[in-house]
């Protein structure tokens, strides 16, 4: 499932070619533009937006739910049915920090899943972008939603900043 | 690695999932011939009962627990190269990492079963899984078994998440190669990834997240597996350097399969620009520096047995090295111990075919150093009466063997249907392209 879109694309050799067009684009009032890449960069990355991802505190709360789970898990089940061995306490803690770990770790890491799963919109139906195989392989895009009437002037920019090749897409 | 580029890696890797060769047949059917024999050994056992397995008392845990134990280790090393390594920026890692984590979770998988297997009544699984049943009994939160359910489960998951989430860039580059079913079970597997800006910003911070949660994983799978054993009393097992020995031990066997594995995967695929001496080197290190920690603890078992003053302790471990199943803890140490120290030398360690022979020896010692741990100390127990020895039956080693089949099986699928080594991390490494740099 594919939405119409209509902007421009545009294809990058040069990881800086890709940080130039972005400033640009930025410093010409647009925030609302998409860059593809093969692999994570960070000066692409702080060029876009230097914000930081709010996956870490899903994990966190995941991680303290799952360990609290834990201890209820095994509190509750002892205290339910209880069995005194060598008259200690029904509600042993060393032992049950195990499984308050374990808890701590799977439900910590499921939450980041789904988290990141979340804020990175995956699994991606809508594809609101133009793509090109070649951005998984060696080249960098920059997708500008945009209108008809804005679009040359976006190709400019973009040509200006070191893009080898640019598409204009209509809906 | 410096004459690689983004579009080269791309193309190498992406080699690798090429349509199945008549030898990788070959090999998958041989594989299958051997699970089919280990299966049809676990069918016997289940219809004629456990007594078709060598147990014996007092040794009721033995082939299938060392099996456990033994897979379990294997798994370590593929978390401790993807997480630990990760955190500390090993740049040897992005190399061999994906390897390490598809070998972590088929070795999981593998070592799940033999608890099973040892179960005899393997219907009653879920006995072990905290259910409130028609008397409202639960499971025991104190027993270091049900600890062990928790521990084995937990790091299956998140492994097994992990390593999905890890494939996900790289199957997308599949994905813009493949066509027909390929291409859409590609673009299922991942979730129709485009690199965007966004999704690249949520993962990165996702994935330290993961290694941050695998990495206490490493540590606490394995001191839970080696709990199973020191919580008890039993001579040779109720010792406090458990956890510590069994974590060391397990990186070395993991790490020792993961060079088993990628020597040949080097040479089929022809990987060379990959794994260069750098990476053996590396591993190399690993494997002597966890060499020395397990020597050392076999070590400190012995002092501590002769200094300690229990004479049951005493006896089992003289009877360790010097009983009539000593050749078993010779084995042990000559693989474990003296083998590795070849490592020293840099010049074994950049010697790939010298590293593949010493991972051969490391595995067959640290598969004898379970069975040493396990059926000596239980053949040699508290009274002088039930001393016995014991020998594993052929339904025993069948299912021994069918384990591996299972274990490659699941490998061979994995080298030509997924990318077996990270494309995305790779080029990280290598030199971004820049125009500067062109110029």
């Amino acid at each position: 499932m594919s939405a119409p879109r209509q902007g421009v694309l545009a294809v990058f050799e040069h990881a800086d070619s890709v940080v130039d067009a972005v400033k640009a684009l930025k410093a010409g009032g647009r925030r609302k533009f998409t860059v593809m890449t093969p692999v994570p960069n960070h000066e692409i990355a702080d060029a876009i937006d230097d914000s930081q991802s709010p996956v870490r505190w899903f994990t966190f709360v995941g991680a303290v739910v799952g360990g609290s789970l834990g201890l209820l898990l095994c509190a509750w089940t002892s205290l339910d049915w209880p069995l005194v061995t060598n008259g200690k306490e029904i509600v042993s803690i060393p032992p049950f920090m195990v499984i308050m770990f374990e808890c701590t770790v799977l439900i910590g890491g499921l939450t980041n899943l789904f988290a990141m799963l979340f804020f990175a919109g995956l699994p991606d139906l809508v594809q609101g972008e133009a793509f090109d195989a070649r951005f998984t392989e060696d080249r960098f895009g920059i997708w500008v939603p945009c209108g008809r009437q804005d679009s040359e002037s976006v190709a400019a920019t973009l040509r200006a900043n070191g893009a080898e090749e640019v598409r204009v897409e209509a809906a | 690695m410096a004459k690689l580029t983004y579009a080269k890696v791309n193309q190498d890797i992406l080699r690798m999932i090429r349509p199945p060769t008549s030898a990788w047949g070959i090999l998958f059917l041989a594989d299958l011939m051997v699970l089919g024999f280990g299966l049809l050994c676990f069918a016997w056992q289940v219809r004629t009962g456990l007594g078709v397995a060598g147990y014996t008392r007092p040794v009721m845990w033995a082939t299938y627990i060392t099996d456990f134990v033994f897979w379990v280790g294997i798994g370590h090393a593929g978390t401790l190269i993807s997480a630990v390594l990760f955190l500390f920026r090993a740049r040897f890692r992005n190399s061999i990492y994906r390897t390490a984590e598809g070998m972590t979770v088929f070795a999981v998988m593998t070592a799940g079963l033999f608890p099973l297997i040892h179960l005899g009544r393997v219907w009653f699984f879920y006995w072990l899984i905290p259910y409130p049943n028609q008397r409202q009994l639960w499971t025991n939160f104190r027993s270091p078994l049900e600890w062990d359910v928790f521990a084995v489960s937990t790091y299956l998951t998140i492994s097994s998440v992990f390593f999905i989430v890890g494939l996900i860039p790289d199957v997308a580059v599949a994905r813009e190669h493949a066509v027909g079913i390929r291409k859409k079970l590609y673009t299922l597997l991942s979730f129709n990834w485009r690199g965007t800006d966004r999704q690249w910003k949520h993962y990165n911070n996702a994935y330290t997240y993961f290694a941050a949660l695998a990495t206490p994983l490493v540590f606490s799978v394995h001191s839970v597996v080696s709990w199973d054993f020191a919580m008890s009393i039993n001579p040779g097992w109720h010792s406090t350097i458990f956890a510590p020995y069994f974590v060391a031990g397990a990186i070395f066997s993991g790490i020792a399969m993961v060079i088993t594995l990628m020597v040949p995967m080097r040479k089929i695929f022809h990987l060379e620009d990959y794994l260069g001496d750098w990476h053996f080197d590396s591993m190399g290190k690993i494997l002597l520096f966890t060499s020395l920690i397990v020597t050392y603890a076999y070590a400190v078992e012995m002092f501590m047995a002769w200094y300690g003053g229990n004479p049951y302790e005493k006896s089992v471990f003289w009877d360790r090295a010097f009983g009539p199943m000593g050749w078993a803890y010779w084995i042990m140490v000559l693989c474990n111990c003296l083998i590795p120290l070849l490592c020293i030398k840099k010049s074994v360690r950049t010697s790939i075919p010298a590293m593949f022979v010493i991972s051969i020896f490391v595995n067959i010692g640290m598969w004898f150093e379970r069975f040493v741990i396990i059926v000596q100390s239980l053949s040699h127990s508290f009274p002088v009466f039930t001393w016995k020895l014991y020998a594993p039956t052929w339904v025993e080693l069948g299912i021994t063997a069918g384990s591996f089949a299972w274990f490659f099986m699941f490998f061979l699928l994995f080298v030509k249907f997924l990318p077996a080594m990270a494309i995305a991390e790779i080029k990280e490494i290598l030199q971004t392209p820049l125009k500067k740099r062109a110029a």
